[in-house]
């Protein structure tokens, strides 16, 4: 498949001293645009390895990545982050906004970092933002939102270089259950609308509804979840 | 300066914290050099501000012109020489001159220099006021224009301390200071009666005077001492070096600067670092986003940079400002070249304190941006 994310055969292994730790054994996995994967299992199962080596910020021990049907696998540091910045729309675990950025700048700065930010630049992420309820915030700065404001600007803000990709690392981790629904339920509808290749780790069970497949990790093992989530309760 | 300006927007009072440090430091050094330069203006302005190149003094005077003495008829011999465009010479005298007239004896005393020369050479300076030396007239001085602040004006007679001599001020002179006190320049015919008053002062010397200064940029020091015998020849910057607590006193200054700099440099380093520091996390963040460290690097650069402007410019105005409220008999003398290479020392030595910070972003790691919470 040429597009979205491809893993096959990948392994990752910290060495500390002597001691090495397998994070990642053999994943394999495929996410074609228009889908929203998520990954559960226990706490140092290796989940959060896993989207670092799918969103190039580390180099698998072994096995191929392939983005958009380009391997990742020997390519520069500089190069990673040109990769990062223009195929990967990142979401983290607690938003990190720019704290001294207001909310529209939070997504030029996404194009400064790639060269200027034209008009349309401008004009797409006041779309993005009011596609995600933000229509009133655009001057808003991070200390003046709530935290589910927050990873909505981030869900722009990954969304913004129109990336083929896009990781979401416990997104809902520091939010109230119903912060958490809304946030999920608007990644499942830009992933769709949008055609994104979408992975969320999550440790919330009740986030699974949202996405088309459940894999989950145990000991840097990736499987399938045999329990597949009630898809039909997702309107698509 | 995406980045840098907003930054800076935002943190006003974080920022302007540092800029009031380096503003200090900034105010620090000008007046620093002020202070030095004014003192070294007093010291030699006199020498300083001659038109030549080297000065011929007597072997073994150790390059100090108050220390040498030798005879003015050497002049007819450099002069053939080749490269010298001009020659001539000079004799220093440190004297004290009365206040006010002889019925007033409690008027008080002015230490002055008095530096004879050839009426109408290169070694006159121009007046500001009244007229220049003239061979007509032998007792006829131009001095420094705060001897008017003495209470001395055009056509007064100067008694000589300790002597019978006076002279009369035909003119005055700006900018003419010589071993801390005024300059009086005077003929130097005059100057030999005054200098060599007692018997046997002049060691035998026909025409002694101390030095004999050359104009000619190419000369040849080893020519002229091998032309005229018991004599060595030096560049004026020597000689001006030479002079008796010179070297000190503009060492001791310099040496305050260097320091001042150097510990300014480590002090704004420390700032920039703590600043990085603090922000790792963001720019791990960043940098798990795309940013490349280019574009974090510049930011941080550019950021030190608006700020250092800023201050060294609001230190510029700080010193000026003290320097017209300061009283004149203070030695401060701003020198706009000087003012100039100074904030050019600071902008470079906070840009160089800043590359520890750059070094540092090379090495935050994006990767800790994931799976973590604030
Ligand atoms: N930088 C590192 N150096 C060494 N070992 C590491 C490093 N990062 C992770 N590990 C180890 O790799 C394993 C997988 O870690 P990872 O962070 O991927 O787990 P996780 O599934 O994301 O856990 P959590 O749910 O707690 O976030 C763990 O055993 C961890 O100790
Ligand atoms: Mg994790």
């Amino acid at each position: 498949m040429a597009q979205g994310l491809d893993m096959h055969g990948v392994s990752h292994y910290y060495n500390e001293g002597s001691s090495r730790t397998t994070a990642l054994d053999r994943v394999s996995i495929s996410v074609e645009p228009g889908e929203f994967i998520a990954v559960i299992g226990p706490s140092g199962s290796g989940k959060s390895t896993f989207l670092s080596v799918a969103g190039a910020l580390l180099q698998a021990s072994e096995g191929e990545v392939k983005l958009n049907g380009t391997s990742i696998s020997s390519v520069s540091a500089k190069e990673l982050s040109r990769i990062r910045l223009h195929d990967i729309g990142f979401i983290m675990q607690s938003s990190n906004l720019v704290p001294y950025l207001n909310v529209e700048e939070q997504l030029h700065i996404i194009k400064k970092m790639a060269g200027k930010v034209t008009k349309q630049d401008k004009a797409y992420a006041a779309q993005l933002l009011d596609e995600l309820g933000l229509g009133e915030k655009h001057k808003a700065y991070p200390d003046e939102l709530s935290g589910g404001e927050k990873q909505r600007v981030a869900i722009a803000r990954a969304l913004m270089n129109d990336p083929q990709v896009i990781l979401a690392d416990e997104p809902t981790a520091s939010l109230d259950t119903k912060r958490a629904h809304e946030v999920v339920s608007l990644i499942a509808k830009e992933v769709r609308s949008r055609r994104k290749a979408a992975v969320m780790v999550t440790h919330d069970e009740r986030m699974l509804t949202y996405c088309d497949r459940v894999y989950r990790m145990a000991d840097g093992q990736l499987t399938l979840d045999q329990m597949q989530p009630a898809q039909e309760l997702v309107s698509r | 300066m995406y980045l840098a300006w907003r930054e800076i927007k935002r943190n006003r009072m974080k920022f302007s914290l540092i800029a009031v440090i380096f503003i200090l430091i900034a105010w620090l050094v000008f007046i620093l050099s002020g202070l030095g330069n004014g003192l070294q203006t007093l010291a030699a302005a006199s020498f300083k501000n001659m038109k030549a190149d080297y000065v011929v003094l007597e072997q073994g005077s150790n390059a100090s012109v108050s220390k040498s003495l030798l005879s003015a008829d050497g002049i007819d011999i450099v002069s053939k020489m080749p490269n010298v465009r001009g020659a001539s010479p000079v004799g220093t005298t440190m004297g004290t001159v009365l206040k006010g007239d002889a019925s007033d004896p409690a008027a008080g005393k002015v230490d002055v220099a008095m530096i004879g020369i050839e009426a109408g050479s290169f070694l006159e300076p121009a007046v500001i006021e009244g007229s220049g030396l003239s061979s007509d007239r032998a007792d006829g001085a131009i001095v420094n224009k705060s001897m008017k602040d003495e209470g001395f004006k055009l056509g007064d007679t100067l008694r000589l301390d300790g002597s019978n001599e006076t002279l009369t001020i035909v003119g005055f002179v700006e900018n003419e200071t010589y071993n801390h006190v005024a300059s009086v320049f005077l003929p130097i015919d005059k100057w030999r009666t005054i200098t060599f008053a007692a018997p046997g002062s002049d060691k035998g010397i026909r025409n002694p005077v101390n030095a004999l200064i050359l104009q000619g940029s190419k000369i040849d020091p080893d020519a002229v001492n091998a032309a005229l015998q018991g004599t060595d020849t030096v560049t004026l910057a020597a000689a001006i070096m030479g002079m008796p607590g010179y070297k000190e006193e503009s060492g001791s200054i310099t040496m305050m600067l260097a320091f001042l700099l150097v510990i300014s440099a480590f002090m704004l380093g420390v700032f920039f670092y703590v600043f990085t520091l603090q922000k790792s996390n963001q720019f791990g963040v960043l940098k798990a986003i795309g940013a490349r460290n280019g574009f974090l690097g510049k930011a941080v650069v550019s950021q030190v940079m608006v700020l250092s402007i800023f201050s060294i410019l609001v230190g510029v105005a700080l010193t000026y400002a003290v320097a017209s409220f300061l009283s004149k008999a203070m030695p401060f003398i701003l020198d706009t070249k000087l003012v100039i290479i100074y904030s050019i020392i600071l902008l470079v030595i906070a840009l160089l304190s800043s590359l520890a910070s750059v070094r540092s972003i090379t090495r935050i790691d994006p990767l800790k941006a994931l799976g973590r919470v604030e």
